[in-house]
């Protein structure tokens, strides 16, 4: 536990800078899904599963997709005007 | 603002907050020291008197169910809100029939991930409803159930198409589910209040402890937020997809005010 602990806490550090380090949209969505994965397991280590559950299903699955179709919106329409 | 204001005010701030901000931080108790003393006494006393095994879902649902009341509308609201925002411009009258952007190719799906899709969906429904039914045993409750339950229903999207998914999900009932859930959870504070208890007091007998029919009105409040909370995530993804779609459709001027 000793050793799985700053192990994790480094890993959100990581994740976390790399939501803001990544530049591109579509890539940013799934660096933002990894760091919620990573602060799942981070709350799961600390043993609060109710916490770990929520941001799971929430920070890993609902928000990234809704940030997908988001983008998709906003995407969609340049090509359709240069075709 | 010109920007050396900005930042003479940022310095400023910072000097007014940061001895604060230290002040709390130094005082907070170490870290993964102690539990709290309202948690000491939460596990001391809720497996007695509510017969409950998740502290989480006694706290969330009975001792402090008011305060999941307030979040209960509060989602209520900021779902009505996006909804509200996002139909806005093309009215309620096409949301009953799946749409298409008529530039946008619709690329088929690989059998495997329609496989996959087709196999992982059910059991994560299934998975799901489990974290729903069991609230007051194991971690989880209505809310984490729910948005499982509403991912699963993605995965119908991800496997099916557009139109399959349309075809699965409907709009209106999702309206009922997360409307109805809200009220089911009021219902829950106000029908004890019709026997002389107070309001949201756990009248319903409390069952076994350590069994999936444990902690009496909590079980009904429970699937009161799994209600809700399908039903808004849903509703939630139907309007943001919807929304890509209907963004080309031609507006004329007439139906924009209807």
């Amino acid at each position: 536990m000793t050793l799985i602990l700053p192990l994790l806490f480094l890993l959100t550090a990581v994740s976390g800078t790399a939501v803001v380090l990544v530049r591109d949209p579509a890539r940013q969505i799934f660096a933002i899904a990894v760091n919620g994965l990573v602060l799942a397991i981070l709350f799961d280590a600390l043993q609060a599963p109710d916490v770990a559950l929520s941001e799971l299903a929430v920070g890993a699955a609902a928000v990234p997709l809704l940030f997908l179709v988001a983008l998709m919106a906003v995407r969609t329409r340049p090509p359709e005007e240069k075709s | 603002m010109s920007p050396r204001a900005r930042i003479a005010l940022l310095v400023l701030a910072g000097l007014v907050l940061l001895p604060g901000t230290g002040a709390v931080i130094a005082g907070l108790p170490p870290f993964g020291s102690t539990i709290a003393q309202y948690g000491e006494r939460i596990n001391a006393i809720t497996p007695q008197v509510r017969h409950v095994a998740n502290m989480v879902s006694a706290i969330n649902f009975d001792l402090r169910g008011l305060d999941t009341l307030g979040e209960e509308f509060m989602l209520l609201a900021a779902i009505t809100g996006t909804v509200v925002l996002l139909r806005g411009r093309r009215g309620e009258g096409n949301t009953e029939r799946a749409m298409r952007r008529p530039g946008r190719a619709v690329i088929p799906r690989s059998d495997t991930v329609v496989l996959v899709c087709r196999i992982a969906g059910p059991l994560t429904a299934l998975f799901g409803l489990y974290v729903v039914l069991h609230a007051t045993v194991t971690p989880g409750g209505g809310f984490q159930g729910g948005v499982i339950l509403a991912s699963a229903t993605l995965l119908i999207y991800l496997g099916e198409g557009y139109a399959g998914w349309r075809d699965t999900v409907r709009s209106h009932w999702l309206d009922a589910m997360e409307g109805g859930g809200a009220l089911l959870f009021t219902l829950c504070g106000l029908a004890p209040m019709l026997t002389g208890a107070a309001f949201m007091q756990n009248v319903l007998p409390l069952g076994t402890f350590r069994d999936v029919f444990s902690g009496g009105l909590m079980l009904v409040e429970n699937l009161g937020v799994a209600l809700a909370v399908t039903g808004g995530f849903t509703q939630l993804f139907l309007e943001f997809m919807e929304e890509t779609r209907a963004a080309d459709e031609p507006d004329e001027p007439g139906e924009e005010s209807a």
